[in-house]
Parts: C-alpha cells; structure tokens; sequence
C-alpha cells in the first residue's frame, strides 16, 4: 500500500473507531438514562453526568488524528511521505498503528457505557451510589488512556511532531 | 517489502473481523436491557419500605387505607375506588399488578418478553383452577377470580356459565380444554385436573427457558427449576400431612424439580418427611422456620417464596443487565401487593394495628 493509505487510514480508524465506540456507549447509558428519569425526573443529573463518561474516548480518537496528520505534513504544509521509499512506508505505518491503538482501545467506550449503564440504574435506586458508580465508570476510561499514550509515544518517537 | 504487507493487511482483517463479532455480541447482548433495567432500578425504590406498610397498619379504616397509598405508585388505581370495601381495594391492587405485567411486557426486548407472557398465563391457570373449584363446590366462583392473566374475559365467563358443559364451550380451542374434557368425562378428578393444569403451565416455562442462551437460559432454568421445587415439596408435606401414600402423591407432583422427593414420599411422619428435606438444598430454609412449619405449612411456602426472591436478587447482582432485574421486581412486586391484600382484610375485619403488623408479615 501506499504511505498516503496508511496515514489517511490510521487517522480515520483512531477518529472513527473511538467515535464510533463512543456513539455506542453513550446510547447504552442514555437509554437507561432515559429510564430512571421516566420514573423521577430528579435522576436527570446523576444519570446526565454517568452517560457522558463514554464520550471522552471519541476527543482521545480526534486528538490522534490531528496529531497523525500534523506529523505527516497533510496539516500545515505538503505530504511528507510522498516517495514509495522504505523509509517513508514505515513512517506512514507507524502513524497507522498509533492510530489503530486508539482506535482499538477507545473501543473501551462501549463496555463503559453498559458499566454507566448499570450504575444509572443503582444510582437511581440508591443515589449514595453514584460516587462508585462514576468510579467504576472511569476505570474503563484507563485503557483508552493507556491507548492514547502508547499512540504519543509511537508519533513522537517513530515519527516526530 | 509485499510479503510485509500481505502479513499486516491479514493481521488487520483478522482484528478487525474478531473485534466486529465480540463488539456486536456484547452489543446485542446488553443494550435491549439498558432502559427497562435502569427504568425498573428506579421503580425498585418506590416499593414500600417497613415503616410505609406499619403506617397503612395503623390506618384503622379501608378509606384511610387508601388515601395512605396516595402518594405511591397505587394512586393511579385506587383512583376508582369509592365504596372502599376490601373487594373494591383488593381488586384495584390485582390491577396495579396487571399494570406491572403489562409494562413489563412493554419495554423489555422482545427475545424475553415472551416468559412474562408465560407467567400471565399462569394466572389463567390459577383462575380456571379456581373457578372450577367453586363450580364444583357450588360456590359463587366470581369471588374467585384474579383480575390478571392473557384471557380474563374467558376466565369472567366462566364463573358466569350456568353449567359445566358451558365452560367447555368458553374453553374450546384454548390449550385447556382438552384436560378440562376429561375432567367433566370424569377420566379425572379435580385434583389431578389441578395438577395437569399447573403441569402444563410449568412445562412451557422450562421448555421456553431451556430454548434460552447464556445468562438468559441460566437466570430462566433457576427460577422455574425453584419454582417447580416449591410447589412439589408444598404438595408432598401437604400430602404427608394428610397421612396420603407416596402411589396416590406421586401423580400430584411436577417434573422438572431438582429436588429427589421419592425418600420423602415413602417416609411414615411429617417429622421424617421434614428431616429428609435437611440434606436437599432447601435445608438451610427449613431448619429457619422449622417449629412454625410444623403449625402452618403456609409459614414454609413464604419461607420458599422469599429463597427464590433472594435468590434471584443474587443472579441480578450477578448479571445486571438481564432478565433478572425484572424478573426481582415482579417477585417482589408480587409480595408486597399480597401484603397489603392482608392488610386491606384485616383492617376490614377490624384487627388491632399492632397484630396487623405481626399478621402481614407472617403471609406476605
């Protein structure tokens, strides 16, 4: 394949996958968030902040794809790797797989939404809950993190900013 | 340089296609449940707590009763209630009850909804049960009838029908008739009418669990395995009891239990029958309510009741976004409404609120 294939392709997969993955999340939480305020309506706000937990992973995938085209030159300036050289395709790959990583990883966001999920739920039968429900929430959230540092370790060192 | 590209566009493709499979399985296993689980969380908090049900104890007059259960989720069916007898009362409750099922049936995904259905048919079974009796009995079978269940017009009619010919035309072409046939043809008695009925209902309930996968199949299989132990091992204690043979009990009983009863049916006492219960896993249930039982057997069957609840409760903690979560609800649901029907009659038969207290816990 070409570099141009696997920057554009490691840019969309970290955006569209941690998106897509957050689009997921959010509707498993927002629907049982949807339930609990069916029922009382003062569980809009605790049930509003756990079904926003799942949407930081689609802002990791975006920030990947600005920094994945900012390093190959397709922001603020020409295309860096061009040339079909050995070089430039182990670049360019290197930017696909930092862009895999957070994509693959902010896949992180669907499991969170059902954990969000569950806890809209508890926190709804029981609203002393909701501290550990957002903290349960959030561990998913650490591999979306560890995802996202990987791909700034890869870019930075593989590539350069 | 082309053989690295083959091996990384296979490596892709097989990530992605793994990935895709246990993204939309977990998808599609967890996201039908996500608003009628959180929904019905929401609903758990409005059951009534203790000091709620101590309060209606003390109402002293079915009015008080009902203007105390204003402001809970009973309102809306109390709503109608104007000459405040316990009938009036108990039949609004019957209602909210339907009202549970019904939105049960609504906003549960379809892949389960079915098995509230079958539970609603349960009620029809206990309905033509009833209704039968009393005919048989000759006593007014109206008083009877549960106002719950998938074909109440029909089970209406037949406490209205003047004969039992006439119930056989109400009941054509519905799954019973044919047992109630050879009732009035009296290849049967009512017992065993009774039995065949609740044989049937129980059959299409593990058959419809056993058709289930994963958490759905285990939570299903549990509930109605348990729920076939209740009602056999109240039978074989009620039959024990009433000095019957292990021959003339065996046809009362309903396959599909987990617990072996043949040891209990051949023993010669009560006592015996009780301490062969002791090793099965009902044990620990029975040795809790132990002397009571020995008084009331009522005292056992909601010892049972409350093992399945609680047991339920635990595979709802265990899988949060299941069937399990509604099938708790409706259990307890279940409770509480039989708990304030015991309330209802005892403040109509004027009891004390202090031994209303003590009395509603005891059946509920």
């Amino acid at each position: 394949m070409d570099p141009i294939v696997y920057v554009s392709l490691g840019a969309a997969l970290a955006a569209g996958l941690a998106g897509a993955a957050s689009a997921f999340g959010v509707g498993v939480a927002g629907a049982a968030a949807a339930g609990v305020v069916a029922e009382d309506e003062k569980n809009f706000k605790n049930a509003l902040i756990l079904e926003g937990l799942p949407m930081t992973q689609s802002i990791y995938g975006l920030i990947t794809l600005f920094l994945i085209l900012l390093s190959a030159g397709i922001i603020g300036g020409g295309f860096k790797f061009a040339q079909a050289t050995t070089d430039n395709i182990v670049k360019s790959a290197i930017l696909f797989g930092a862009g895999l990583t957070v994509g693959l990883t902010g896949l992180s966001a669907i499991p969170q939404g059902i954990i969000a999920s569950a806890g809209i739920g508890a926190v709804a039968k029981n609203p002393k809950t909701f501290t550990q429900g957002i903290i349960f929430a959030a561990m998913a959230e650490t591999m979306a993190i560890f995802g996202l540092v990987g791909a700034l370790i890869m870019i930075a060192t593989g590539v350069g900013l | 340089m082309e053989a690295v590209t083959g091996i990384l566009n296979t490596t892709i493709a097989v990530v992605f296609t793994w990935v895709g499979y246990k993204t939309a399985r977990i998808l599609w296993k967890y996201t039908p449940y996500s608003y009628p689980n959180a929904r019905i969380k929401a609903m758990e908090a409005k059951l009534l707590t203790e000091q709620k049900f101590n309060e209606l104890a003390e109402s002293r007059t079915l009015q008080n009763f009902v203007v105390n259960l204003e402001d809970t989720d009973y309102k809306d069916y109390l709503a109608d209630v104007s000459s405040y007898t316990v009938e009036e009362v108990e039949r609004a409750l019957e209602r909210a009850l339907a009202g549970t099922y019904g939105l049960m049936f609504r906003i549960l995904p379809k892949r389960s909804r079915g098995f509230f259905g079958l539970l609603l048919e349960g009620w029809d079974v206990r309905n033509i049960a009833n209704v039968v009796k009393a005919k048989l009995a000759n006593e007014p079978a109206s008083d009877y009838v549960v106002e719950l269940g998938t074909m109440l017009p029909k089970v209406k009619a037949m406490a209205e029908a003047k004969t039992l010919e006439e119930i056989l035309v109400i009941l054509e072409g519905t799954p019973y008739e044919e047992v109630y046939q050879k009732l009035l043809l009296g290849e049967i008695d009512v017992t065993r009418f009774e039995t065949e009925l609740y044989r049937m209902h129980y059959g299409k309930l593990l058959s419809y669990a056993l058709s289930r996968k994963d958490d759905e199949r285990i939570i299903l299989e549990e509930f109605v395995r348990l729920s076939i132990d209740r009602v056999n091992i109240l039978t074989a204690l009620r039959a024990k009891k009433a000095g019957l043979s292990a021959e003339e009990t065996k046809p009362m009983l309903i396959p599909g239990g987990t617990v072996k009863l043949d040891p209990l049916l051949h023993v010669d006492s009560f006592d015996m029958a009780l301490a062969e219960l002791d090793s099965t896993k009902y044990g620990q249930v029975i040795r809790d309510v132990r002397e009571e039982i020995e008084k009331d057997l009522s005292v056992l069957e909601k010892a049972l009741n409350d093992h399945i609840i609680e047991r339920i409760s635990e595979l709802e903690r265990f899988y949060p976004l299941s069937i399990a979560t509604p099938l708790s609800y409706v259990l307890r649901k279940e409770r509480e409404i039989r708990k304030l029907r015991a309330i209802a009659k005892l403040i109509e038969n004027g009891v004390e609120p202090e031994r209303i207290k003590e009395l509603a816990g005891e059946v509920a």
